[in-house]
């Protein structure tokens, strides 16, 4: 499931070559240029969530807190005359910042205990981001349109960022962080008895993490060029991701990638249909996997592969 | 000085509807060790319940709880059967996950039948209010919180002197020792998930009278009601009831003194801090 490093990093380089192929026809129209740029924020944002979820078993309702401090940042300082390039990194470290500010106290929780923190965290911070005169309160920040980077530089933005993010994930998995991570999942008290300090691996992997969701809260900002409270602090936004990776496969590598393509295809074309129900539609499908197949998407397609495989010779 | 005991007052007597209304989150979780993210839902289904009673057939919201108390009981015990009886030996994140679930499911169907609509419900004591000295009461507030802390007593004598209660409790100290004494682990459970519904739905008819109608009520009280189960220690009735009344008061404080739009704030830091602080309870 997780490649070695000198072929990740190839099937990295092939991937963005793929995608600056498929490049004139996914910015040939505003539509489908839109529906890469969404595809490229759902893979970082999933794979980010991952990283943490998937390998680490703690189950993440709060990582809109850490989008929603990417897009203000970005949009704040491009506001202020900064390059938006030059805001990119300034949300990864923003985000990261207080993705361990709350992440070191709450990351000692385990399971449900965890999850209801977060929630708590992320609501706490949207209602304060409401409020936050000097951000714009509730009514949010309009960025300049005249200022807009255009869909190829977006594209390309887009595609190297959601790259990185596989990259990091296969990364993280097959260091002794990853591992170590793993092992806690799995048991935490016999992790930490075999040495995995689990204290600080779980940090350092949340930090990461924080830093991907605060580049794609900046990367939001570039191309929508609108950024407000309800929208980019939500929790429709945390739940999102949760369900985009139970729908790929928790805890691998493909799942993230794999659930974002499959939500970024129901919510645009089967929900575009049924927004009455769209609520109902999750909620179905999230008890649906649940019972059914827990393990999502990717183990799946991995079958698939094989079994074509097989029948080639 | 009075504005201060007024605050207090008020904050004291939306407390008890708190740990009323956080009760059965703690119950179900002493039971069956499962965080019910679908209270939100009973909650929700508990006011637009007793709100069509009354805007149909002028049902009296108190009146109503005739009625939420055994439709609570009835869903809340076919969820339990239906679904979380499956994940049983599942880790506790697979059954918040689905009832999770099950929430947005009961969200979207008030929104379908009743809109999105901010409603309220008006009673003929509604705006009535007791005048005591300086300090003024709401009566519905005083109504309400009396009915609160009479469930609580009524609650009280099911889980002292019934069969069903010392069955409950048996199974939240010790699920194997229980089924090996004979009890019915299957049955205790379905009723324990049944009588936190059937708290959740009839806290819902008591806060419809001061509180407005939106399917998004849920959401609100949901984690106010993990704050109060957190901090007064699950099953605890008295610490619970502490607990309501800390939190009432201390948002009523905030909104009082810092400002009207932190005071849900409030429970939210006061629930991730309770959860980091007791993490010994937690592991």
């Amino acid at each position: 499931m997780s490649p070695s490093p000198w072929r990740a990093l190839l099937l990295g380089l092939a991937a963005l070559v793929v995608l600056a192929a498929a490049a004139p026809l996914l910015i040939s129209n505003p539509y489908a240029s839109r529906l890469a740029q969404l595809l490229f924020l759902n893979v970082l944002l999933a794979s980010a969530w991952n990283l943490v979820g998937g390998f680490a078993g703690q189950i993440s309702f709060g990582n809109a807190s850490l989008f929603g401090v990417g897009a203000y940042a970005t949009s704040m300082l491009w506001l202020a005359g900064f390059h938006p390039f030059l805001t990119m990194p300034v949300a990864a470290f923003l985000a990261a910042v207080y993705g361990v500010v709350w992440g070191w106290p709450c990351l000692r929780l385990r399971g449900p205990y965890f999850a209801i923190a977060t929630i708590g965290v992320a609501e706490a911070t949207r209602i304060v981001a409401n409020h936050v005169e000097a951000a714009g309160g509730a009514s949010g920040l309009t960025l300049p349109l005249e200022e807009d980077l255009g869909p190829v530089l977006l594209y390309a933005v887009g595609a190297v960022l959601a790259v990185s993010a596989v990259l990091v994930s296969v990364a993280v998995r097959r260091s002794r962080l990853g591992l170590g991570l793993i092992a806690l999942r799995e048991d935490a008290r016999a992790a930490a008895a075999s040495g995995v300090n689990v204290a600080r691996q779980q940090v350092t992997v949340f930090a990461v993490a924080a830093a991907l969701t605060g580049l794609a809260g900046g990367y939001y900002a570039l191309f929508t060029l609108y950024v407000v409270p309800e929208k980019v602090f939500g929790f429709d936004l945390s739940i999102s991701l949760v369900l985009m990776v139970l729908v790929g496969g928790i805890g691998t590598v493909l799942g993230p990638v794999l659930g974002a393509g499959i939500y970024l295809f129901l919510e645009q074309f089967v929900l575009a249909s049924l927004a009455d129900i769209h609520l109902a539609a999750f909620g179905a499908l999230l008890i649906f996997i649940i019972l059914l197949e827990p393990r999502g998407a990717a183990p799946r397609l991995v079958q698939l592969v094989r079994l074509i495989r097989r029948r080639l010779g | 000085m009075v504005d201060l005991v007024s605050v207090l007052a008020s904050g004291i007597l939306v407390g008890t509807v708190y740990a009323y209304m956080a009760y059965g989150l703690g119950l179900i979780y002493g039971v069956l060790r499962v965080v019910n993210l679908a209270h939100g839902a009973f909650l929700t289904l508990g006011v637009y319940v007793t709100w069509w009673l009354n805007t149909t057939f002028g049902m009296d919201p108190l009146v109503s709880i005739l009625i939420t108390v055994p439709l609570g009981f009835a869903l809340g015990a076919t969820v339990e059967r239906t679904l979380v009886f499956r994940l049983r030996d599942s880790p506790p994140v697979t059954t918040l996950l689905l009832l999770f679930g099950v929430w947005l499911i009961v969200r979207n169907v008030l929104y379908l039948i009743f809109g999105g609509a901010d409603r309220s419900l008006l009673t003929s004591y509604s705006l009535e209010s007791l005048v005591l000295g300086p300090l003024t009461l709401s009566i519905p507030r005083l109504i309400v919180s009396g009915f609160s802390l009479l469930g609580f007593v009524v609650l009280a004598l099911i889980l002292k002197r019934t069969w069903a209660g010392l069955a409950l409790r048996a199974v939240a100290q010790d699920r194997e020792a229980a089924a090996l004494s004979g009890v019915p682990v299957n049955r205790v459970w379905a009723i324990a998930f049944g009588i936190g519904s059937a708290l959740a739905m009839s806290a819902g008819s008591l806060m419809s009278l001061f509180y407005s109608v939106t399917p998004e009520f849920g959401a609100r009280f949901l984690l106010k009601s993990f704050c109060v189960v957190v901090l007064g220690g699950l099953t605890n009735i008295g610490g619970i009831l502490i607990a309501g009344i800390g939190l009432g008061v201390a948002e009523d404080l905030t909104a009082f003194y810092l400002h009207t739009g932190y005071r849900d704030v409030v429970s939210f830091l006061v629930l991730t801090a309770a959860l980091v602080l007791r993490r010994a309870d937690a592991d």
